[in-house]
């Protein structure tokens, strides 16, 4: 009897997350669905449900489909770059002696966490025209002219990988950590040269880390706000731009639904192509 | 030796360092910068940090941040608690839902959460404001607060609850005496990390305050799109020193407690 009473009990601990999700996480989100069918008169602002796809069939519009294969580039290449730069830094730290490792992951993380909203902010000083990254550049002669990075999709990529590095960094460092180097020795000692030993051995090991990263930066990147409005002037450049001005300003409720439907249909099909890849990169 | 084996990834690595800092070297350096366009340097100055000090939006907007991020917090590491001392002793498949529904949470854009609550809260005609935004700021919240203490929650040895329970504690009291002690760590932990996400946060804010008082956030996104002001730098550093100060005091505590619940459990000390 007790024992019942008992696992009564341990259900009901359950119930405050549940109530909370299932209130304000399920049910909203099925919202979202129903009314990316719905239709809105733009002079009443009566919404009448029905399923029609005429929400759907606007996305093609080549205004907001750019804004959906740009979204979808910015979020890839931001990626890229952020693999590119995270994974030598992941690398570097997991050679280093442990004191050293602790002090160069502070310094890699401590960034992150300042205020998200100032640090892209900040990014605008940086490479606006006239500012330090341009003078680095003159200086380098690597660049003659102004800038001009700012305010384009270009400097969206650059705030992403900049906002997003350490979510890369930090799986990569991961898995690399616990690479048993012996192995890589057992691979010089047998002839490999070390390009081949680093493509042979430790890049697989380190694979399970690089997809984690790549969902964790490149998912949310889909969907990123704040750095598109920032770094990109206020032209609605991405999806995120567009589904806040949707609800916001023009206050098309069922198409700026079927825009977030769109998007989230675009994150799964991104996560089932990692979820392959995480298949494949699992070390046998 | 070492280091010219690796001088490739050292030098990446030295350059990105150097980047992640510079955004922050120059709010920095422009918040005591007399030079209005800020393209130099024109001596020193404290100007704008009074500026900011005296500017109601910006208070307003700390009064704002501060008691959402709190009841956020709150209301999260309640949610991750219960839920976490239920997903230990769950069925394997109940587990994975709960798992599930975690990671859903910490994947989705925030744009989406915020459009579907602000969908809800129109329909059922829910007033915007801090209620609504800390509804909304919890939903995402809780997810993280979940993920790290669900970690120490598998730390823990149930035999010693059973203990607890055999040698006659009522489970309130099992709870209190052994349960609480144990996870507290993870549970300093995970509030610190969701007071800086709600602290921080613009998006799930953005949406959902309607027409009440701004947040921080908010009011710095706004003063940014409309003019470029030394202002925000020196609001800038003083959001910085906090969560940096925050997170230190916040790190040593943990590490502190760490200890204390091994030895108040007699476990054997050792890495976390």
């Amino acid at each position: 009897m007790m024992r019942y009473a008992g696992q009564a009990l341990r259900s009901l601990l359950a119930l405050p997350t549940l109530a909370w999700m299932l209130l304000f996480f399920l049910i909203p989100l099925g919202l979202v669905v129903v009314y990316s069918f719905a239709t809105i008169s733009l002079v009443t602002y009566n919404i009448s449900f029905g399923w029609t796809l005429s929400n759907y069939r606007q996305i093609h519009d080549p205004l907001y489909f750019n804004t959906l294969t740009r979204s979808i580039f910015l979020s890839i290449s931001a990626t890229l770059g952020c693999l590119l730069l995270g994974f030598p830094l992941a690398y570097f730290i997991s050679r280093q002696p442990s004191r050293w490792q602790k002090l160069l992951l502070v310094l890699v993380i401590v960034p992150f966490w300042t205020s998200f909203i100032v640090r892209t902010y900040a990014i605008v000083n940086l490479i606006d025209n006239g500012g330090p990254l341009q003078h680095f550049l003159h200086a380098l002669h690597v660049l003659s002219g102004p800038l001009n990075i700012l305010y384009t999709p270009k400097g969206i990529a650059l705030g992403i990988v900049y906002s997003y590095l350490p979510l890369m960094v930090l799986p990569i460092y991961v898995s690399l950590e616990r690479i048993d180097y012996n192995l890589v020795d057992a691979a010089n000692d047998l002839g490999a040269n070390p390009r081949r030993t680093f493509r042979r051995v430790t890049l697989p090991l380190a694979m399970p880390g690089v997809v984690v990263g790549c969902i964790i930066v490149g998912i949310p990147a889909l969907g990123e706000y704040v750095i598109p409005e920032i770094l990109g002037g206020g032209k609605t450049l991405m999806l995120g731009n567009v589904i806040t001005d949707q609800f916001l300003s023009v206050g098309d409720y069922p198409f700026g639904s079927a825009i977030a439907v769109a998007l989230m249909v675009v994150m799964a099909l991104a996560l089932i192509v990692f979820r392959l890849a995480q298949r494949r990169a699992a070390p046998s | 030796m070492k280091l010219r084996r690796h001088w490739f990834s050292g030098l990446i690595s030295l350059v990105v360092i150097v980047c992640l800092w510079a955004p922050l070297v120059i709010v920095a350096v422009n918040s005591v910068n007399k030079d209005t366009l800020l393209v130099s340097w024109k001596g020193f100055t404290t100007h704008w940090y009074n500026q900011a000090y005296h500017n109601p939006d910006v208070r307003g907007g700390v009064k704002e941040t501060m008691t959402i991020a709190l009841a956020s917090t709150a209301i999260s590491l309640v949610l991750a608690v219960s839920g976490s001392l239920w997903w230990r002793r769950a069925g394997h498949r109940s587990q994975r839902m709960f798992d599930g529904l975690t990671y859903l949470r910490i994947m989705l854009p925030e744009v989406v959460f915020a459009v579907a609550l602000f969908l809800l809260f129109s329909k059922i005609r829910f007033p915007l404001g801090t209620t609504a935004v800390v509804i909304g700021h919890v939903v995402w919240n809780s997810a993280y607060a979940t993920l790290i203490i669900q970690a120490r929650v598998a730390t823990l040895d149930p035999a010693l609850e059973d203990a607890a329970a055999d040698l006659g504690a009522n489970a309130w009291r099992v709870f209190r005496r052994v349960t609480f002690p144990g996870l507290l760590p993870g549970i300093v932990a995970a509030g610190l990390l969701a007071f800086t996400f709600s602290f921080d946060d613009v998006v799930t804010s953005y949406f959902l305050v309607g027409s009440g008082t701004a947040p921080l956030p908010v009011v710095i996104l706004s003063m940014i799109r409309f003019r470029i002001t030394p202002e925000i730098n020196a609001i800038g550093m003083m959001v910085m020193l906090f969560t940096v100060t925050m997170f230190t005091v916040g790190f040593l505590a943990v590490t502190r407690l760490g200890r204390g619940a091994r030895r108040a459990l007699a476990l054997p000390e050792g890495r976390d």
